[in-house]
């Protein structure tokens, strides 16, 4: 019997890993259509917000004189929460369909599996914040803070991005189900609006300056925002990637128990 | 009228009322996904009301106690829009199936098929937007034109509710596909964030601001919230009535013209 | 011989419903195993608890020697799997999958390089491997399947109705290559279908389940057999009809036939036709055709079940 010796370990899941997340993109290449949810919302934040409460700008306090900079990456990261459900849409649908078998019947960790499909959410979700850039330009976009700026609103996107994968996964693992995702797409959609995307913490009042200040994702929209709104910070820097780190190691464990428990 | 005339009339209003309650019961038995209709316009609400409060200061805003009074008709629309293109998209689902043809063919009169469904439509808006204004009324929003301007409120909702949805029913007829319906829904969610629902038109600027204050949805939300926030006026009101009785009067014909040419190809 | 695939008292409930209900299998090294049964009769319910997707309520099953609760790792490594609905993402090239497939299993890139278009190759997708998988019809995307549940050269392999749906042109294309497989590589085949004729053509052994429960198990000769004697034709010249049926007579029961010829039920199988005609010979009598008429595995299921097989022979 000619059973060719298999590399299970580190290296395998790694490259597991990897694979995975670049047949997302082969999909996303096949079908480009895929990614009209994800790319359209954000842009049409971008405008409408923009739009609507330009003259925000003029309260004393604001923290910025010009509307763009303060509502794209707001906008960026509400298409990264939709580029992260959008991943664990994908694997919603791969279990639909059966093509999730495939990977469950691979020696080795589950956890590449996961890995995976994060990490593909994660690179999504650069095409959605580079569109809201483009558009934001458009309107006159500035970048005080420079290439750091820039790469800390990637950093924050990709973040994010992934956690809402992992939320999504979670809760695909369990539902089997592609229609569950609507959940997903509302707690998202919702958690954003608890917080500074349009105006700075100052100005809300009440409950929501509370939930606002309790918010992690408070702490993601500083470290994406400070790049466009002034000079870069360490002290709005940290607690982002802090916020980040901890939101993705809770979701990553549960999304993990979540898989072990469909697939033992 | 000749007698059969008349008993013509009776049979198409009880039919028309028979599918009313059914897609009424449909939609109560729905009733989860009536729910993020009703929780997201007024999550917004809530978060605008105290995200926006120095807002109130801005010169050119229009004198409220709260953010709240400001956004009631915008929290209304919206919460009526969620799912207002239902009443095209199940009529799609009826002939994507056959039901539709099936329907055709039997001795029900057509137009209960339309009528019903709008009117159920109509119902569930009024009652969303009784519910809204419950809420808000709770939250200490007075309604300075009174009973009059509620009512007003309520009549516009189901008015808008009857546009849509009439609309989407010509959509069906014309693709007879549920997800080609179903797409119009960003549509409408997009133009009330490029009206004046949220912000009043005067403070925005550019393209945005010109786009917004032609944008029909304008011309309806401003007479309502003059009749919230102001005092009754009845040119208001007439406003605020007259241009989605209009308009729906003019898709719901759409509709019945769409649907007597499907007639004729059967 | 020794068994590589062996499970006992295999139960798995959902919910209320007994999927699978106290399922007892062996099946040996090299042996081509046909799974048959009707829909929803837990063949599937079966194959997933067998290639570790599944855990058994209770009961035991052991895969190349491993537990399929404990040794699931060890088991993937070993069995390939062919899944029912062809689990093929159409948005991928079928080369794409190949080496989607090969990183899954840990297959070195440069070993997949020769072996990618050679399983291609042999499962006829040269042409299509750059194609994407929504392009294929329905006998290539089983025969990509196939090609994918072989690129870590499985010792073991599940094909879970490899040809529903297939028309029979592919279908005999894929049995073809099972057989192939089986032969060369000596690759042990487990093969649920809902159809007799495949049962009949490919495999060795066969067992029947219904309602969650084995009904029949054996080789599909024997469990002919056990249905009843085949029906044994005899055409012979006008004259020697008489003598022909007397001697016929001693080998089973007749059975009725048209004029010119004498039918029995030959009551110890097929095995016993030579004998018939030497004793024929033997009496002078010159036979002018012959025919026999086997039981099919359809009566051996009708007589387990009392039902009929749908869709048994053909499904159009």
């Amino acid at each position: 019997m000619s059973t060719t010796a298999v590399a299970i370990g580190v290296g395998h899941s790694w490259s597991v890993s990897l694979a995975i997340c670049i047949r997302g993109l082969q999909r996303l290449r096949a079908r480009p259509v895929i990614l009209i949810p994800t790319v359209v919302m954000p842009i049409f934040f971008v405008i409408s917000f923009t739009g609507a409460f330009s003259s925000l700008t003029k309260i004393e306090g604001y923290g910025t004189s010009n509307i763009f900079n303060w509502m794209a990456p707001y906008a960026a990261l509400q298409g990264a929460v939709f580029a992260g459900v959008g991943g664990a849409m994908s694997a919603a649908d791969d279990i639909e369909n059966g093509f999730f078998d495939r990977l469950l019947l691979t020696p080795g960790s589950r956890l590449p599996i996961l890995i995976g499909t994060t990490g593909y959410s994660g690179v999504r979700s650069i095409i959605p914040t580079t569109c809201v850039l483009g558009v934001a330009a458009l309107g006159g976009l500035e970048l005080p803070g420079g290439v750091i700026g820039l790469v800390s609103l990637y950093v924050a996107t990709a973040g994010l991005s992934v956690v809402f994968c992992l939320i999504g996964l979670t809760i695909a693992y369990r539902l089997r189900s592609l229609r569950s995702m609507m959940i997903v797409q509302v707690i998202g959609f919702s958690s954003m609006f608890l917080s500074v995307g349009q105006v700075p913490i100052d100005f809300l009042e009440g409950w929501l300056h509370d939930a606002a200040r309790l918010n992690p994702l408070t702490n993601v929209l500083r470290l994406a925002r400070q790049g466009f709104v002034g000079e870069m910070s360490w002290d709005l820097t940290w607690p982002g990637l802090v916020a980040i780190a901890l939101m993705a190691l809770f979701t990553g464990a549960s999304a993990f128990r979540a898989l072990m428990k469909l697939a033992p | 009228m000749t007698a059969s005339s008349v008993s013509r009339v009776m049979a198409i209003g009880s039919q028309t009322w028979e599918l009313t309650r059914r897609s009424v019961v449909s939609e109560k038995r729905q009733f989860l996904s009536v729910l993020p209709g009703l929780i997201f316009p007024l999550l917004l609400a809530a978060v605008y009301t105290k995200q926006f409060g120095r807002v109130l200061d801005m010169p050119g805003f229009p004198e409220v106690d709260s953010f709240l009074d400001f956004i009631l008709p915008a929290c209304i629309v919206q919460a009526v829009t969620f799912g207002a293109t239902a009443a095209g998209s199940e009529l799609a689902l009826d002939i994507e199936n056959g039901f539709l043809e099936r329907l055709l063919v039997s001795p029900v009169a057509r137009a209960p098929i339309l009528f019903g469904r709008l009117a159920g439509a109509a119902v569930v808006a009024s009652v969303k937007a009784t519910v809204i204004l419950a809420v808000f009324l709770i939250f200490g929003v007075e309604v300075a034109g009174g009973p009059a301007a509620m009512f007003v409120l309520v009549v516009v909702a189901a008015l808008l509710v009857l546009f849509i949805g009439a609309m989407a029913q010509v959509m069906a007829f014309r693709t007879g596909s549920q997800e080609a319906v179903g797409a119009t829904f960003p549509l409408i969610f997009v133009s009330i964030f490029m009206s004046s629902a949220f912000f009043p038109t005067n403070l925005m600027s550019g393209w945005f601001k010109v786009v917004a204050e032609n944008n029909p949805l304008s011309w309806v939300i401003n007479p309502v919230r003059r009749l919230v926030i102001n005092e009754w006026s009845s040119a208001d009101a007439l406003q605020a009535l007259g241009l989605p009785t209009a308009l729906a009067m003019m898709t719901i014909s759409a509709a019945v013209i769409a649907l007597n040419r499907r007639l004729a190809i059967l | 011989m020794t068994a590589v695939i062996e499970a006992t008292g295999l139960i798995r409930r959902f919910g209320e419903i007994i999927a699978v209900d106290g399922v007892d299998l062996s099946v040996d090294k090299g042996e081509i195993f046909g799974f048959l049964g009707p829909n929803g009769a837990g063949k599937s319910t079966v194959v997933r608890m067998l290639t570790t997707l599944l855990h058994p309520t209770s009961g035991s099953a052991r895969v190349g020697g491993c537990d399929v609760m404990t040794q699931a790792g060890d088991i993937r490594k070993m069995i390939g799997v062919a899944l029912q609905d062809a689990a093929i993402d159409p948005l991928m090239t079928g080369s794409e999958l190949i080496r989607l497939q090969a990183v899954l299993h840990g297959i070195p890139r440069s070993v997949i390089r020769t072996r990618g278009p050679e399983l291609l190759e042999r499962v006829g997708l040269t042409g299509a491997i750059d194609r994407r998988v929504g392009t294929y019809s329905g006998g290539m995307r089983r025969r990509l399947d196939l090609a994918l549940s072989l690129v870590h050269e499985p010792q073991i392999l599940f094909l879970d109705e490899p040809t529903t749906g297939l028309d029979p042109t592919s279908r005999q294309a894929l049995w073809q290559e099972v057989r192939r497989l089986n032969a060369e590589l000596g690759t042990t085949v487990f093969l649920t279908t809902q159809y007799l004729e495949e049962a009949d053509q490919l495999a060795g052994r066969v067992a029947i389940i219904d309602h969650g429960k084995l009904v029949r198990e054996g080789t599909p000769t024997a469990l002919k057999g056990t249905v009843g004697a085949p029906t044994l034709r005899v055409e012979v010249d006008l004259e020697s009809v008489a003598l022909a049926r007397t001697v016929m007579r001693g080998f089973g029961g007749e059975r009725p036939s048209r004029e010119g010829r004498v039918a029995i039920g030959l009551d110890e199988g097929a095995a016993r036709v030579a004998d018939v005609v030497r004793a024929l010979d033997t009496a002078g009598v010159t036979v002018i055709h012959l025919e026999l008429d086997a039981p099919s595995l359809d009566d051996v299921f009708a007589d387990a079940t009392g039902r009929r097989l749908e869709g048994s022979g053909d499904e159009q």
